[in-house]
């Protein structure tokens, strides 16, 4: 999943940031209004941490800004202003999501977590292929009750197929998703990176979930089409 | 309670009624007067017709009958009555009711020019008036007087008297008239005054009613003047003067409450996270090595923003005691700006100083250090790279001003009336770290805890001016090495020494 993480505080940025990434997102990070409004228009985010007090072009103003171009990316306020008038304001502009700082690491992981199912109309955490089990909860794979190690990246990219099961996903639209932040991407690593995958979620004699479609992408469903 | 409208309408009521019934009664006693005097001349001239009937014939005095002539002395019912008396006391005549009941008048009288009157019982019971004069009776000319025979001497008295009961029942009508009309008047009279207090006091009783309206969360309503009577004007004026203070102040400190929140919100959100995300990923040492750093600097934010406002509460809260001393003015400049000349020479900052070697002030030297430190800090934080920094004193007359003068590129008038204020800041997000927005609070605080006036001003094209004055001054360290005693609190040591 991507992420944009629009906020002026370095600390947050970095701490944020890096637990965010550790969690196997994707995350830019911006740190005034006006650059993260052109980020958040020029790139595909699942969803977008706005903080309200920003240099440039406040929070709020961002937001509006999306909204008006028809701009459905899921957006969570992170911020210190807490009264209710702030949390009917940021609501009625067009927020999803509104959480006051300080907080939780956790339970802002919650939120995006919740805030990325809702992007591709999933309420159940957990995403059932055939006998392949994803708790995108508890960040964990198992197939026919064997629990599977994946890495973070390989758990995001399991994430990103299933929750679009049925669907046909680009190699583009991988890379933008789960590779957005980085800097050494080769042409044939999502290539590779669905290969590792397919060995790691398949048993031995089992079949694979994953298909591909020459010239078009990857689909993950239970049965090749 | 008491109430203006209750004590207006009862005493003017109370005074209507008065003047209504003192009215009544004055109108009632002169035209009872009229009746009476009317009454008297009736009598009057009843009575000199009376007194020609008497006539000294043949050396005695004579009567003649009232008869047809006085037809009102003959009458059964309700008769008048005469009486007449010889100068010896004796009766000379009488009117027929009197002569046939057999009583007598009352001998009272008058001259004619003025005679007698008064009221009595007539001998018949009822109510009657009388009238009493001496006379001289006329002289019967056909009639000589008898040689040898003495001439009668002495005026006569003659006592006539009429009934009164027409004159006491119009004066009975007349008085139950002008009661109930006078009644009347004063209830009308009460309902009218009633009317008129309550539509003469509504204008009050509408500022009372806007005034019940309005609470903390209403402070922006004004009391509407444009019909408001005279003399409310002074009233409303003052009270719309006090309710703009008030959504100031309010204002003010809404925005203080907010901005302490997100001050103290933000570091410790900030502390929160990496100290969460150092937790849960304990394996990237590098990373929990800078989580470590920044959370000794947030500690060490949140203890200056702690510092900051304690010193503003002992200051306004009248716990600081300042105790003046003789503190040079150069000196004390040039240990200030010590820790942030690296600053400023980084910044290529164009500092100059122009302060007397002698320069003196009186002034707690601690607060006063705290004064230009922030002071200092705020012109060296917020110039621009290439800017300058002018420090100087003024003479103006027997006082002194020091001026601290710095570039700015963002500051406008419009921002000058909130640089004092609590945590304001001129950038709304608020991104800087270092800075809180407390520094020049404290100083304004300090200045007036001390006595002095700091203000700002927007000088130049792109400057702002701090001035500071007030202090009391000794403007040679000459005068203070000869007299001493003439500078109180005087420090022996060398310009800028504290203990």
């Amino acid at each position: 999943m991507r992420l944009l993480f629009i906020e002026d505080s370095a600390r947050l940025q970095a701490s944020v940031g890096r637990g965010l990434r550790r969690a196997g997102y994707a995350v830019d990070v911006i740190g005034d209004g006006e650059e993260g409004l052109w980020l958040a228009e020029s790139n595909q985010y699942d969803v977008i941490i706005l903080d309200l007090m920003l240099p440039r072009l406040d929070g709020l103003s961002v937001l509006r800004g999306l909204r008006a171009k028809h701009n459905e990316t899921h957006v969570l306020i992170l911020t210190a202003k807490d009264t209710v008038e702030n949390r009917v304001s940021g609501l009625q502009a067009g927020a999803d999501d509104y959480l006051i700082k300080p907080f939780a690491f956790e339970e802002l992981l919650a939120r995006v977590q919740a805030l990325c199912r809702r992007s591709y109309q999933r309420k159940n955490p957990r995403i059932m292929i055939g006998d392949l089990q994803i708790d995108t909860a508890a960040r964990l794979v198992a197939r026919k009750g064997r629990k599977i190690e994946l890495t973070p990246r390989e758990f995001m990219l399991v994430e990103f197929l299933a929750l679009r099961r049925g669907q046909v996903v680009s190699r583009t639209e991988i890379e933008a998703h789960i590779y957005a932040d980085s800097a050494d991407l080769m042409s044939n690593t999502v290539d590779s990176a669905i290969c590792l995958l397919r060995k790691k979620i398949t048993p031995p004699g089992g079949v694979s979930l994953i298909h591909t479609r020459r010239g078009m992408g990857y689909v993950m469903e239970s049965e090749s089409a | 309670m008491n109430s203006i409208q209750r004590r207006l309408t009862l005493t003017l009521g109370a005074l209507c009624c008065l003047l209504w019934c003192a009215g009544s009664v004055a109108a009632y006693l002169g035209v009872r007067a009229e009746l009476v005097s009317a009454f008297d001349l009736a009598l009057k001239t009843d009575a000199q017709a009376l007194t020609n009937m008497a006539e000294e014939s043949e050396n005695q005095f004579k009567f003649d009958s009232t008869g047809e002539l006085m037809p009102e002395f003959d009458r059964e019912e309700r008769p008048d009555y005469f009486q007449v008396w010889l100068p010896d006391g004796s009766t000379l005549q009488r009117s027929p009711a009197l002569a046939l009941e057999g009583g007598n008048l009352p001998l009272k009288a008058g001259t004619l020019e003025a005679p007698r009157f008064w009221n009595l019982t007539l001998p018949d019971g009822l109510h009657g008036r009388a009238i009493g004069i001496h006379f001289n009776p006329k002289v019967d000319e056909d009639t000589p007087s008898i040689p040898g025979v003495p001439r009668p001497r002495g005026p006569l008295v003659l006592v006539t008297a009429f009934h009164r009961g027409d004159l006491d029942a119009q004066l009975h009508h007349l008085g139950a008239l002008l009661l109930l009309v006078g009644a009347t008047m004063a209830a009308a009279t009460v309902l009218v005054v009633t009317i008129v207090v309550r539509r003469g006091l509504q204008p009050l009783a509408t500022l009372a009613e806007r005034a019940g309206k309005i609470d903390a969360s209403s402070l922006q309503l004004r009391f509407p003047l444009d019909h408001a009577p005279a003399e409310l004007l002074p009233i409303g004026q003052r009270l719309n003067d006090l309710l703009a203070r008030l959504e100031a102040s309010f204002s003010r400190e809404r925005r203080f409450s907010a901005d302490v929140a997100h001050e103290l919100r933000t570091p410790i959100a900030e502390l929160r996270a990496l100290s969460e995300v150092a937790l849960r990923w304990p394996d990237d040492g590098v990373a929990t090595q800078s989580a470590l750093k920044d959370a000794l600097n947030i500690a060490l934010q949140m203890e200056s923003i702690a510092s900051g406002l304690l010193a503003l509460v002992r200051c306004e809260g009248n716990l600081f005691t300042a105790r003046p001393e003789m503190v040079f003015i150069a000196a004390l400049f040039e240990e200030v700006f010590q820790p942030f000349a690296a600053k400023a020479q980084a910044k290529q900052l164009a500092v100059t100083v122009d302060l007397p070697k002698e320069a003196g002030w009186f002034a707690d030297l601690p607060a006063l250090r705290s004064i230009l430190t922030n002071l200092v800090s705020n012109a060296i934080e917020h110039s621009p790279a290439a800017g300058s920094v002018r420090v100087r004193i003024e003479q103006n007359g027997a006082d002194e001003r020091l001026l601290i003068s710095n570039t700015t590129n963002n500051l406008t008038a419009e921002d000058l009336p909130h640089l004092f204020e609590r945590f304001w800041r001129k950038d709304a997000a608020r991104t800087d770290h270092v800075h809180c927005g407390l520094g020049l609070a404290l100083a304004h605080t300090y200045a007036q805890s001390l006595g002095l006036k700091l203000c700002a001003e927007l000088t130049n094209d792109n400057e702002v001016t701090f001035t500071l004055s007030g202090a009391p001054t000794c403007r040679s360290t000459k005068q203070v090495e000869q007299s001493p005693n003439d500078c109180p609190n005087t420090h022996s040591a060398e310009p800028g020494r504290r203990e």
